[in-house]
């Protein structure tokens, strides 16, 4: 029998609602909407390839780009599956993608800068450099990061602290998979203190904006 | 999965889809199919009757508000058991808990594998089970007593499917030896 305070509270709100479409088609919309924002933000700073793109080796320019591109769709797609109770991810997958993203990151960081001539780091400019390059790196990653925590958090994410660390660092890995192909440096000092600690920036945007939601939603977070 | 379990979860499906429309009915028939599959899992929580009962709406309102996260025609179940384990963990981390301290003699009848019952007495199995870690008792739950495939177990409790059977296994195990102890002692 149901309980007639329950009844009561159902029937108030019993507006039809139409179901979320599946992971995998959210996770289209949100690679679209993050295109289309890439695009803009590109023009908007007017970007350009790095001027040392033809010394690279195919596989490390474009292919690496690619590569990093399917895994930051494949960590957007995994905390969208997250985002709906019962589709919960495996704490090992969870750590096997972003550790995927972080390591893939370094090691494209190291290749490049094995094989690049490169801008060398002028004394007294690395700031300006990382600063510029931490700039283009939060601009490239927005798109991705708001459409994704947008539609995690629409959706009900159970751990959605976990759901926004997929959320933030697939967003910091196809903004890396961009910016390794227009950022000019190839010290590793640069990579590894600017690019990779802003993946590590982002990534911590996402948890925290998941513990945040959290919060709000279920209050004693 | 058998056909009455095949019959039960396409019932459900169609029951969800119907509330999703704004159907009061399948609401209602939503709930008396589930009522009590998720009292007993309420209780491996809170072992307290009442507490259980409130949860259990708490945990029907929680299934409102989410109502449309739900994607037919997945199943239905471990939708709506990973709210309810939810609403169940957000209550324990609550500071509520500590105040629902209660005698042993209000304490529910925690229910026993049926591969088990065969091992022991009912009283000493009940005994044992709450006994063994919770995430053990989950499991057994979940698979053993609501019939969940592991893959089902998994997707609630957000754990690998191979993981939800090991933890089975050892929980079986457990409970298995801590039984041989007990009537080796006695």
């Amino acid at each position: 029998m149901l309980p007639e305070s329950l009844r009561r509270t159902i029937s108030d709100d019993l507006a039809p609602v139409r179901p979320l479409p599946p992971a995998w088609m959210r996770t289209l919309y949100a690679v679209a909407v993050a295109a289309a924002g890439l695009a803009v933000v590109v023009a908007a700073f007017k970007l350009s390839l790095r001027p040392d793109i033809e010394q690279l080796p195919m596989w490390l320019s474009w292919g690496c780009t690619a590569l990093q591109l399917v895994v930051g769709v494949v960590l957007v797609g995994m905390a969208l599956r997250e985002a709906v109770p019962g589709s919960g991810v495996p704490g090992g997958a969870v750590a096997l993608a972003v550790g995927t993203g972080v390591v893939m990151q370094i090691l494209v960081g190291v290749a490049t800068w094995m094989h690049s001539p490169g801008m060398p780091l002028i004394k007294g400019h690395g700031l300006k450099a990382g600063v510029t390059c931490s700039t283009h790196d939060v601009a490239l990653a927005l798109p991705a990061l708001a459409i994704t925590l947008w539609l995690v958090f629409r959706a009900l994410p159970l751990r959605p602290s976990i759901a926004g660390l997929l959320g933030g660092t697939g967003a910091a890995v196809t903004a890396d998979a961009i910016n390794h192909i227009l950022c000019p440096m190839s010290d590793l000092r640069h990579v590894l203190v600017w690019h990779t600690g802003m993946l590590f920036g982002l990534m911590l945007v996402g948890w925290m904006a998941g513990k945040l939601w959290e919060r709000k939603r279920f209050g004693n977070a | 999965m058998g056909v009455d379990r095949k019959a039960e979860e396409e019932r459900l499906i169609a029951l969800m889809i119907g509330y999703q429309k704004g159907s009061m009915d399948d609401f209602e028939g939503l709930y008396a199919a589930l009522k009590q599959p998720l009292l007993r899992y309420l209780w491996t929580f809170v072992r307290n009757a009442t507490v259980a009962e409130d949860l259990l709406q708490d945990t029907f309102l929680q299934i409102h508000r989410a109502r449309q996260t739900y994607t037919p025609p997945r199943p239905v179940r471990p939708w709506v058991y990973a709210i309810t384990r939810h609403v169940a963990l957000m209550h324990l981390r609550s500071g509520r808990r500590r105040k629902e301290m209660l005698a042993d003699d209000q304490l529910p009848e925690i229910p026993v594998p049926p591969e088990m019952e065969k091992f022991a007495d009912k009283a000493t199995l009940h005994r044992m089970l709450s006994e063994l870690p919770h995430h053990s008792q989950e499991v057994l739950m979940l698979h053993h007593l609501l019939g969940m495939s592991f893959q089902e177990v998994g997707q609630i409790l957000g754990i690998a499917s191979g993981t939800a059977k090991v933890r089975s296994h050892r929980a079986l195990k457990a409970l298995r030896e801590r039984l041989a102890e007990n009537q080796g002692g006695e």
